[in-house]
């Protein structure tokens, strides 16, 4: 089974046998101008798409910009002092906090746990994966709109099935029991966390879990004391991923509102931070004060990310060392 | 592991496929339903008079026909776009080498790891000053700039073929174009595969992107769908929402279903890890 990690150390990159030909450019050039005319895609969209824009947004977040008016003001850190004033970006940004706190580790040990169970030879496995991945390729806006009529007050199945037992109905699409729905959404979807992890399975050695069992390892101290290390860097790269993921989240404004236009009237308690950008940039025309907050959500995404890595850096084991440590 | 253990296993999957199967079915439940029924609390299990007018009532009640082309051009561009570029890039990445090889592979990388929401805005008014707003431009743009995941999947698989084969083919006067569009492209349907699935799910599902570049009129499915189901009192037609939104998972689930098995071995191929 190859991997990733196997695979960066093949002779792609060994130096080609030097040919001289007398009167040519040397072909290391050549090479170089090949390899920039195949890179430049990327590099113009990267510049023209990423860079000009992070500078632009940067830009915007000194200003008193509304995106229309050709006259803006230079107001230097304003905005971002406005930031710790305004309760709302706090709350908000405390509440998308917990929603990657909760659903990050939720989705990645679910799909762990598939993941494993699905690795097992087990009849059928192959359907049952597709089945149990195929939420995951539901867009967005269809599984929120899907869980809106699940969780409808009074044609949605969850109170159907609490009528059943005797319950009363709830109002679930409303703070705090929203984040309930929310959950579920997320849970609804691990499919693609279970892929991933399973793709990490598939790479360990049979060798050495076969070892672990004849030494008479018992099937919990394998899966702790090899499967888990080993899969290590998957799982960083989902927690990662994960984060980034969740902290810009939209399902919560789909499901609340159901449009972007009434992302001024979504209820507070729901109110998450993406919201509340989008609010400033669209209903209030606050582009400089909604830029400001991007980059603080930036800000945070970076710090985050480095503290994950930086924590796990003595956790995660790596078979091979990362391509550059040679 | 023992006969026992691996029956329960099974069950315990076979609960968690029928826990995740059910929202879809309830969909489609909800989208046969009156609107008497949709009204009635207890909710009812199977729709009394399965009403597939609701689907008809769906296409005609937004500008379902009009939105769905929409969103098919703009999936378009973005899968094709998308797929020959970041193969072309990765090609680049894979076997040719130059002084910053290295720092720009990290630099893309990186990219990976960048919240795409933070771009969006600055973006939007570049080319609301380019006058490309509610025109296809930004998403040949963005396709023509490739998808640097894709591009990461890309460039692994093509270092993993050997390189024989590329001497081969320069000893024949080929030249890399050649090689990569003649030799490596038509190698990696795996990759291929799955980078069309990603592609097309993503700019299928995309919302606020459309729901930003693209006016009213002119937007995609996603925007429509989501804003489009409601009365003259603005209260949700949750029905005809079902109905819509069936139509508009349809072709995910069809085109998953049909390329999944190369969508996996496209992702194990080339090792993502």
């Amino acid at each position: 089974m190859s991997s990733a990690l196997t695979e960066v150390r093949r002779p792609a990159e060994a130096p080609a046998p030097k040919q001289v030909v007398r009167g040519k450019k040397p072909p290391g050039l050549k090479k170089a101008r090949t390899f920039y005319l195949f890179v430049a895609p990327w590099i113009i969209g990267f510049v023209t798409l990423t860079v000009f824009p992070l500078g632009y947004a940067f830009w915007l977040s000194l200003t008193d910009s509304d995106g229309l008016s050709p006259r803006t003001h230079f107001v230097g850190f304003d905005n971002y002092m406005e930031i710790f004033r305004d309760p709302l970006t706090l709350s908000s940004l405390g509440k998308t906090g917990l929603f990657a706190l909760v659903t990050v580790p939720l989705s990645i040990l679910a799909g762990l746990l598939l993941a494993v169970m699905l690795n097992q030879p087990i009849r059928g496995r192959g359907l049952l994966r597709g089945l149990i991945y195929l939420p995951a390729v539901v867009p967005p806006v269809g599984a929120a709109l899907t869980f809106r009529l699940i969780f409808d007050r009074d044609a949605g199945a969850a109170n159907g099935i609490l009528s059943g037992l005797g319950g009363s109905p709830i109002t679930w699409l409303v703070d705090p029991n929203v984040r309930y729905v929310l959950y579920a959404l997320v849970l609804w979807g691990c499919g693609g966390a279970m892929i991933i992890s399973l793709a990490g399975l598939q790479d360990i050695p049979r060798e050495l879990l076969e070892a672990a069992q004849v030494d008479g390892a018992s099937y919990w101290q394998t899966f702790t004391r090899i499967t888990v290390p080993l899969l290590s860097p998957v799982i960083l790269f989902q927690v990662i991923t994960g984060v980034i993921g969740s902290l810009q989240s939209f399902a919560p404004l789909l499901l609340s509102s159901g449009s972007l236009s009434g992302a001024g009237a979504v209820p507070q308690g729901n109110y998450m931070y993406m919201i509340h950008v989008f609010a400033q940039y669209f209903s209030a025309s606050r582009f400089g004060y909604a830029s400001a907050m991007l980059w603080l959500l930036f800000a945070v995404i970076l710090l985050v990310t480095l503290v994950i890595i930086k924590v796990s850096a003595r956790t995660v084991f790596y078979t091979v060392e990362p391509e550059g440590k040679k | 592991m023992s006969r026992t253990y691996r029956w329960a296993m099974w069950l315990v999957l076979l609960a968690v496929v029928v826990a995740m199967l059910s929202p879809i079915a309830w969909l489609v439940l909800t989208s046969l339903k009156s609107p008497a029924e949709m009204a009635s609390f207890p909710p009812t299990w199977w729709p009394k008079e399965p009403r597939l007018a609701n689907y008809g009532d769906a296409i005609s009640k937004v500008n379902f026909v009009g939105a769905t082309q929409n969103s098919l051009t703009i999936a378009f561009i973005t899968t094709t776009l998308t797929t020959l570029s970041s193969a072309w890039v990765g090609f680049g990445f894979a076997r040719l080498s130059a002084p910053g090889k290295k720092q720009l592979f990290v630099v893309l990388l990186a990219t990976m790891m960048l919240p795409g929401i933070v771009t969006l805005v600055p973006t939007y008014l570049i080319f609301a000053k380019l006058h490309m707003v509610n025109t296809y431009w930004p998403w040949v743009a963005w396709g023509l700039g490739g998808s640097a995941f894709l591009i990461f999947l890309f460039r692994q698989f093509f270092a993993g073929i050997p390189r024989e084969l590329e001497e081969a083919a320069i000893i024949d006067g080929c030249g890399y174009v050649g090689i990569f569009w003649r030799i490596f492209l038509p190698q990696s349907w795996p990759v291929i595969a799955a980078s069309v699935i990603l592609s097309f799910t993503g700019a299928w599902g995309d919302f606020v992107g459309p729901a930003m570049f693209l006016s009213q009129d002119s937007t995609t499915l996603a925007v429509a769908m989501a804003s489009g189901y409601v009365n003259d009192k603005g209260l949700p037609m949750n029905n005809l929402v079902a109905a819509g939104a069936v139509i508009y998972v349809l072709p995910v689930l069809v085109l998953f279903l049909f390329m999944q098995r190369r969508f996996v071995s496209g992702f194990s191929t080339s090792g993502i890890k």
